[in-house]
Parts: structure tokens; C-alpha cells; sequence
């Protein structure tokens, strides 16, 4: 706190000696400003969980278990579950298949992204197929792959790598479509080939979409993910709701839902910390 | 000028955009240009001056090869060009940095597409920087830095691929009176270090005036020379303040503003 005193009149804007520390200081300002109220927040949201839980805990006990379990009875569950090794055995298989499936679908979507974006030949010729396939429920068309695939990973791996694709893709493409043509015009002043134009000035112009396109079907893979393991493969976290639920033990099919939550939150996380990553000067437009 | 070679000609170039007429109206043809010659000698500054939509952008965007003009030849050193090269470094009325590049790497954006070394690269970078006055700012984001500062990065950028041909689109208009006569001294600076042949458009007559040999002062619908205007004046010029003082600086800038109003000689001077 003490430098804000300090810093404004060392910032002093003297159009003839602009310098780089200006900047800096400014930075600092909005930062020191930033903490504080922070800080308090997190204090509130603390006090919010540890009241839920606590409602949770004494009303949840006075309900029958088989509907309803409490947060004591989850963690009771949880720690058999991991002692047996189940928890950890269902949660590698499905996070397996998810990381797979998931990369392979957002590299697909990002290539195919940037030429329907780029190119008016190849989105004129594919926007009827990838919209109709879109706004399809993937629960839809379980059957079809049970079909083609059976009952193993591969249908897994189908299923989620289409419910990641599309938000990708159409992320993409909307980043690709929304590069300033001034942009644009300045590859092409300085001389740039089309693929220059493409690496260096359309696909980091679109980076920041593409990331929220990432963001958003990571979202939808976990899901793709739960909803396989229900009706396909019989692993994975989905395949451990699924037994607790036929042997009526609530608590314990609370675990993976928990586990399923928890990833889902830290994987999203890791997303957004990821675009700060890559797209630094989103920065300070983002926060 | 001692030396009279022509580096740049305008030879007779026309461009007729196709308007949407929308709903109330058909499609029609707007003529921008219409048969314009001029040229440009080497080392020399030429400011084109002339009421919004005559056509200064559009002209110069065709010299730069960034669209096609309908009618005429652009030669660089007698030799027809229609696109983009080396010979020619364009700074843009907006700055247009690339948002994630930092200053540095703007600068060696140019470079960069011609496969120049990574620290041939980075030197070059860094002393152009040093010279347009932003030898600490090498690691902002464009973000970070103000409009003035941006519009040195896009002079540097520019700069970088040594083009004989600067051409400047209106590069000072966004900035506040005093940024914009700091940056008219530097690019002067710039200029006589260099002596570098600048196409200038502005429609700030005492930055024509101020900056230029020879003004061109066009006409609009269809776009058109009126008349070319010597500037009296000599380099390294005294500041602009003490220019306005000299009654020959006032007289060509009446003159000038009648030609852009279409008011005959000696009608109006509002200007003033
Ligand atoms: N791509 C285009 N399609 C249709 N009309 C265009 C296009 N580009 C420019 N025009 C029109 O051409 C005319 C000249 O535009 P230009 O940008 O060259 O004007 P200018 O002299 O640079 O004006 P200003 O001083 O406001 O920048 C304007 O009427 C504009 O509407
Ligand atoms: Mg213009």
C-alpha cells in the first residue's frame, strides 16, 4: 500500500520521454487495488460452504441413506473406496479415454476450424453437415454406436470426441471469421504468403476463441464421458454410479459424482490458466 | 531539390468501387479516382491533402499493392509494381499492431516473413526502436502502450524492411496536438537521417504544410488533382508554432483552404 503514494508522481505522462516504467507502475496500482477486495471475498465464499455442508450434514442425517446421503457418510464411503483401489482404478480409465479422445477431437476441430473459417469453398460446402451434427443430442445416437462400436473403449472414445469437436470447431471458426481484416492488411503490406497470413497472423488472432472453444468442450467431454460410461464400457467413474446405484448405496455413489465435479472444475481451471499461458496480452482485457 | 530523379509515378490511375444501394436505392458505381498523375522525387516528402472519401486512402493503398486500381500504372524507379515489395514500408492510419506480438516483435514482423535471422532481427529491432525514441519499451504489449507510443511502433515497423518508399496513411490524426507535432519533429528527424521518399496523407493542412515539399491538394467525386503546391519553406525546418508566424505559411494555407472548400480566391477566408 505504501508505494501508491509514491508511484503516481514518478508516472507523471511527458509525451517526450515516454518511458517503459510508466507502465509497470500502473500495473502495480491496479493490482494493489485488486487484492483487497479479493481477500474479503474468499472469507464470504468460505463461510457460505462451511454453512451448506453443515445444513447438508444435519438434515442429510435425518433422511433415510437410501435417498439421501450426508457429507460424514460420503467421505466414509470415499476413503473404503480408495483404500480398495476402485476410485483410483475408474478414475485413470475414464481420464484415459477423456485425455484422448479430448486431444485428439480439439486438434481435429482446430484444423477443421480454421479452413471453414479461412476458406468460403469449405465452409459452404460442410456448415449444413457440421449444424445438423451439432444441434443432434449425442444421447441420440448412443444406440448407433453401441452398433458400430460395441460395448468397448472405442465407443467411449467416439462419443466424447464428438461432443468435444463441435463447440471447438465453431469456436474456431468464429475466431477465424473475426480477425481484423486491418490485421489482415498488414501481412499482406509486409509482403506475407498465404501461409505466413495464416500461421502468423489468423491463427493467433483466433487463438483466444479457440481456447474458449476448448474450454466449452472440455464441458461437454465430461459429459460425453459420464453418459458413455453409463450405457457402453462398464469402467470408469460413470461404471461406479451406475453399481452403487443398483446396489442402493447412495454414499458411495456420491464419490465418483464428487470426483466427476472436482475434475471438472480443475480441468476448466487449468483451461483458463492455459489461455493466460498462451494469450498474454489478453491479459489484462480478460481480468 | 538538387536531385530531381523520380522514385515514385502515379501514372494515370483510376478505381471505381460498386456501392450496395440497400433498400431505397440500386447498386451504383462510386469513381474514387479518376485519371491521377503525379510523381514523386526521390528523398522527397509529398503530403496528399483532400476532403474526407476523396480517395487519399484508397490511392494509397493501391501504390502499396493492397488493392487493385482499374486503370494507370504505379512505378518505383520506372519499373511497374502491383504488389506489395520491399521497395515500399506503409504505416497505417490506425497503428494495427499485432495484439500479441510485443513492440520488439512488431517491429520484426517484416523481417520476420523475409527469413531474416532471429538476431540480425533482434538488432535491427533494437536500434530502430532506439530511433523512434522507445529503446525501453522493447517487451510491451501493444496493450500496454499509449497511442503515441503505438504510432512509433508502426513508424518502426515500417522502417525495419529499409524501404526507399515510406508511405504514410493520415499516421498522426488520432493523437492529441502535442503527441502529433513530437511525432511530425521525429519523423522530419527520421526522414533527413534516412532520406527516404515519404507519400503523406493527412487533412490537417498545417501538418501538410508543416511536413511537406510539395502538397497535393485533391478534389473529390471523382477524386482528382486540383493543384500541386511547393512549400517554400527548407529543412531542417524551424517548429511548427514559429512557422505559423511567417505570413507566406498563412497565405498557402488560405490558399489551400479555399482549393478544398471549391470557394474562388479571396471569397471567404473562414479559414484563418
Ligand atoms: N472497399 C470499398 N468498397 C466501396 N467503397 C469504398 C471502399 N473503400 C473506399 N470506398 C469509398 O471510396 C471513397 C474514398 O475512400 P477513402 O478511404 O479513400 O477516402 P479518404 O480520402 O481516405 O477519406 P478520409 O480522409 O476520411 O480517410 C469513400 O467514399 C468510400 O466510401
Ligand atoms: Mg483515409
Amino acid at each position: 500500500m505504501a508505494n501508491i503514494a509514491s508511484s503516481p508522481s514518478g508516472a507523471t505522462p511527458d509525451p517526450k520521454q515516454v518511458n517503459a516504467e510508466a507502465g509497470v507502475d500502473a500495473n502495480q496500482i491496479e493490482d494493489i487495488n485488486l487484492e483487497q477486495p479479493k481477500s474479503y471475498l474468499w472469507v464470504v465464499r468460505l463461510i457460505s460452504v462451511v454453512t451448506i455442508m453443515s445444513a447438508w450434514e444435519i438434515l442429510g442425517r435425518r433422511v433415510d441413506p437410501l435417498f439421501m446421503s450426508y457429507p460424514s457418510a460420503i467421505a466414509v464411503a470415499a476413503m473404503d473406496m480408495i483404500k480398495s483401489g476402485e476410485l483410483i482404478t475408474g478414475l485413470i480409465s475414464s481420464l484415459s479415454t477423456l485425455v484422448y479422445a479430448f486431444v485428439l477431437a480439439s486438434a481435429l476441430g482446430i484444423v477443421i476450424g480454421l479452413l471453414i473459417g479461412r476458406y468460403k469453398l469449405v465452409d459452404v460446402s460442410t456448415d449444413w453437415l457440421v449444424n445438423a451434427l451439432y444441434t443432434t443430442p449425442q444421447v441420440a445416437i448412443i444406440p448407433l454406436v453401441i452398433l458400430w462400436f460395441g460395448l468397448g473403449g472405442n465407443a467411449k472414445i467416439f462419443i466424447v470426441s464428438v461432443s468435444t469437436i463441435f463447440p471447438v470447431l465453431i469456436n474456431t471458426t468464429a475466431g477465424v471469421r473475426n480477425v481484423p481484416s486491418q490485421l489482415i492488411d498488414v501481412g499482406t503490406a509486409f509482403e506475407a504468403n498465404e501461409r505466413q497470413i495464416f500461421m502468423k497472423v489468423i491463427a493467433p488472432s483466433a487463438l483466444p476463441y479457440v481456447m474458449t472453444g476448448i474450454r466449452l468442450g472440455l464441458g461437454r467431454a465430461i459429459i460425453g464421458m459420464v453418459v458413455a460410461e453409463f450405457f457402453t464400457a462398464i469402467t470408469g467413474l460413470g461404471a461406479i454410479i451406475v453399481k452403487y446405484g443398483n446396489q442402493y448405496d447412495t454414499a458411495s455413489m456420491f464419490v465418483p459424482i464428487f470426483v466427476l465435479m472436482f475434475l471438472g472444475v480443475s480441468l476448466s481451471a487449468l483451461v483458463k490458466r492455459a489461455e493466460h499461458w498462451i494469450a498474454p496480452w489478453k491479459e489484462t482485457e480478460n481480468t | 531539390m538538387e536531385n530531381r530523379k523520380v522514385k515514385l509515378a502515379v501514372e494515370g490511375v483510376s478505381k471505381t468501387f460498386r456501392v450496395k444501394g440497400g433498400k431505397f436505392q440500386d447498386d451504383f458505381l462510386l469513381h474514387v479516382l479518376r485519371r491521377l498523375s503525379f510523381e514523386v522525387y526521390e528523398g522527397e516528402i509529398v503530403s496528399l491533402i483532400g476532403e474526407s472519401g476523396c480517395g487519399k486512402t484508397t490511392l494509397l493503398r493501391i501504390v502499396q499493392g493492397l488493392i487493385r486500381r482499374d486503370a494507370g500504372v504505379i512505378r518505383v524507379d520506372g519499373q511497374p509494381v502491383t504488389k506489395p515489395a520491399r521497395d515500399r514500408g506503409f504505416v497505417f492510419q490506425q497503428a494495427n499492431l499485432l495484439p500479441w506480438r510485443t513492440a520488439r516483435a512488431n517491429v520484426e514482423f517484416g523481417l520476420e516473413l523475409q527469413g531474416v535471422s532471429a538476431k540480425e532481427r533482434s538488432e535491427k529491432a533494437q536500434s530502430l526502436l532506439e530511433l523512434v525514441g522507445l529503446g525501453q519499451a522493447g517487451e510491451q504489449f501493444p496493450h500496454q502502450l499509449s497511442g503515441g507510443m503505438q504510432q512509433r511502433i508502426n513508424l518502426a515497423r515500417a522502417l525495419a524492411i529499409n524501404p526507399a518508399i515510406l508511405l504514410m496513411d493520415e499516421p498522426f490524426s488520432a493523437l492529441d496536438a502535442q503527441t502529433r507535432e513530437v511525432l511530425q519533429r521525429e519523423m522530419l528527424r527520421i526522414q533527413a537521417e534516412t532520406r527516404k521518399t515519404v507519400l503523406f496523407v493527412t487533412h490537417d493542412l498545417d501538418e501538410a504544410i508543416y511536413v511537406s515539399n510539395r502538397v497535393i491538394v485533391l478534389g473529390a467525386k471523382p477524386g482528382r488533382i486540383k493543384e500541386i503546391i511547393e512549400i517554400p519553406f527548407g529543412y531542417p525546418r524551424a517548429e511548427l508554432p514559429e512557422l505559423r508566424g511567417d505570413p507566406r505559411f498563412q497565405e498557402i494555407r488560405r490558399h489551400m483552404w479555399n482549393l478544398i472548400r471549391n470557394k474562388p480566391e479571396g471569397e471567404a477566408s473562414a479559414a484563418a
